[in-house]
């Protein structure tokens, strides 16, 4: 159990579990449709992504199942979900777009290589829709956030937090939200993609770090496709139903500030500063200098200036540029890593800190060229089209050519302008080609996907009637061969690891023993609250 | 306009005790090494540069909003 006291109160502190959710940008090219290519191009790659279950059935619209199946009725924005047998997570089409959801995870780099071997899945699934089809009408998978037209789709990710932290962030406590709501817009410095231009009536601008901070336009909300907040407030836990009096209860933190991200650098500080970010949340170690007095108009403003001269005001009064507040973020984290606060809770705190350093003293340097090698988006891109620029002629930044290299720095196709930077070795790998295979075929051993999966690869396509993050519903031949439908509960998402559950596996071949087996297991007497140093 | 102008002040893995012509010699190995891995994706460039026609493929590109 982890804990942390003050004066007179104990804080503690859940290990800083990560899922995502994550749409990518799809359509075919050679085709100029008023309503777009989306939903064919969706549909296709779709199809080549075998999952479980196979169909969705339709009684779960009507409430025997999880709450988060019912809420799916007939939503256009959860079709078709199949969860993957591979590595636990799944995928689905919202809106038009294929998203992807990676399998929970604890360690940032785990999430790096999850991601990647996601895209790779994808990748092949793209190769498979596009064969037979002629050159000219190829479908196109971008892993990027807005089309440059006013539309935009999300990068969620997802955190594990207390319900006591969430109450504190949205509804007892303001100056949680706006800790964290100016964490989120300083670190658009390592997180962003980069854009060609401006979006949603937003001041012009050749290129921005950010492809996200044009739809923000409030502080907090629970909305995600209009007014977008920075800080989303949806509460979904995805581990039971909601208990409300349980302060120790689990809930989930849905994140959509950030842009998707190719380059291992931007995918892992994605994750990793938040994950320490949210530690000290929990444990109220709140350093309320760091606040900035509007959060929106900095994020406007340091997204729309490259050179990172912008400054914005914080409630002190005092005006910061981003990097100065990113470096004063993470001296906060630095001191109270120093007495061990992260143990236990954010796995390999120290490279995600000495990483997030060096970074930031490259870029305090202006040494783009260092910073694009760590695997910057915003950077590795601005540096290609400069690049382009110096090398053709009449390439300025309103030309379309410009705008089609931005989009297709994030194709996933052959065109991809990132996988040739990655393939050159130009960018530096922060996980291994092994790791990113490892999680294209298998799920991470150290949380409730390890289960999902394995349970997944036993079941017989018929025998699984629904899927959810929370519980697996399975149909199993009863007495005198009628069904049984029975319910896998796993609200825990740091329960049924592999080191709980293989010696089950090991020794049940049936669903109905290994489910025996899995429930049997002895529960823990609440979830790992990590202890922490006192002062 | 140009946002990106390439200053190196820090050299990776410069200590203390170098002297100032053998990291003069590993910057400039650094950066030339890192040149050339920037240049390897100037093919991706030059595709990305010679699509037919640009201003279809942004047509085409319009996606329905999400989330």
């Amino acid at each position: 159990m982890s804990k942390y006291q003050t004066s007179n109160t104990t804080a503690v502190a859940l290990p800083k579990l990560c899922g995502a959710d994550i749409e990518l940008g799809n359509f075919i090219a050679g085709e100029d449709s008023a309503l777009g290519t989306g939903y064919e191009a969706s549909q296709a790659l779709l199809d080549e992504i075998e999952g479980l279950p196979v169909r969705q059935p339709h009684y779960l619209n009507y409430g025997w199942a999880s709450s988060q199946s019912v809420s799916r009725a007939g939503n256009p924005q959860d079709v078709r979900r199949r969860f993957l047998t591979g590595n636990g997570g799944c995928a689905y089409i919202d809106l038009d777009h294929l998203e992807l959801c990676l399998p929970e995870v604890l360690d940032a780099f785990d999430h790096v290589a999850a991601w990647h071997a996601m895209l790779n899945n994808t990748r092949a699934a793209l190769d498979s829709a596009n064969e037979g089809r002629s050159g000219d009408r190829r479908i196109k998978v971008l892993v990027n956030n807005s089309d440059g037209q006013g539309n935009s789709y999300g990068s969620h990710l997802n955190f594990l937090i207390s319900r006591r932290t969430f109450d504190d962030l949205f509804q007892r406590k303001a100056h949680y939200l706006q800790f964290l709501a100016s964490f989120q817009v300083s670190s658009i410095l390592l997180t962003g993609q980069g854009k060609v231009g401006s979006e949603n009536g937003q001041p012009s601008t050749p290129y921005q770090i950010s492809q996200r901070a044009d739809f923000f336009e409030v502080l907090q909300g629970t909305q995600t496709t209009f007014n977008r907040p920075i800080v989303n407030a949806r509460d979904e836990a995805l581990c039971g139903r909601h208990i409300v009096d349980d302060a120790s209860a689990p809930a989930r933190l849905h994140v959509i500030f950030f842009d998707s991200s190719l380059a291992h650098g931007s995918a892992l500080f994605r994750v990793g500063p938040m994950q320490l970010m949210l530690t000290l949340l929990e444990l109220g170690l709140i350093n309320t200098r760091l606040i900035l007095n509007d959060p929106l108009s900095a994020l406007q403003s340091y997204s729309h200036d490259p050179t990172l001269k912008a400054r914005a005001k914080l409630i002190s009064g005092e005006h910061i540029t981003a990097l100065e507040l990113q470096g004063a973020y993470l001296d906060e984290v630095k001191r109270y890593a120093a007495q061990g606060v992260f143990k236990g809770i954010v796995p390999r705190a120290e490279e995600i800190i000495a990483l997030w350093e060096d970074t930031l003293v490259k870029l305090a340097n202006r040494d783009w060229m260092a910073v694009a090698q760590r695997g910057i988006d915003w950077v590795l891109k601005l540096l290609a089209i400069e690049r382009a620029m110096e090398q053709r002629r009449g390439l300025h930044w309103g030309t379309p050519e410009v705008k089609v290299m931005d989009l297709l720095y994030s194709s996933l196709d052959k065109d991809g302008l990132y996988w040739a930077y990655e393939s050159s070795g130009f960018t530096e790998p922060l996980v291994t080609a092994e790791d990113i295979s490892y999680f294209a075929e298998n799920p991470p051993l150290d949380t409730r996907a390890w289960t999902r999966a394995m349970l997944l690869r036993r079941a017989t396509a018929e025998s699984v009637v629904s899927v959810d993050w929370d519980m697996i519903t399975f149909k199993l031949r009863g007495r005198h061969s009628w069904p049984t439908y029975r319910i896998f509960d796993m609200h825990d998402p740091l329960r049924y690891t592999r080191s709980d559950a293989q010696s089950v596996f090991d020794h049940c071949e049936d669903i109905a023993d290994l489910l025996d087996g899995l429930e049997s297991l002895s529960s823990p007497e609440s979830l790992p609250f990590q202890e922490l140093i006192t002062q | 306009m140009r946002f990106l102008e390439h200053t190196i002040t820090a050299q990776p893995g410069q200590s203390p005790g170098d002297n100032e012509e053998a990291s003069t010699n590993k910057l400039q190995m650094a950066r030339s090494e890192a040149d050339r891995l920037l240049a390897a994706g100037d093919d991706a460039i030059q595709r990305a540069l010679s699509g037919s026609d640009s201003e279809a493929f942004l047509r085409a590109s319009r996606q329905q909003g999400g989330e």
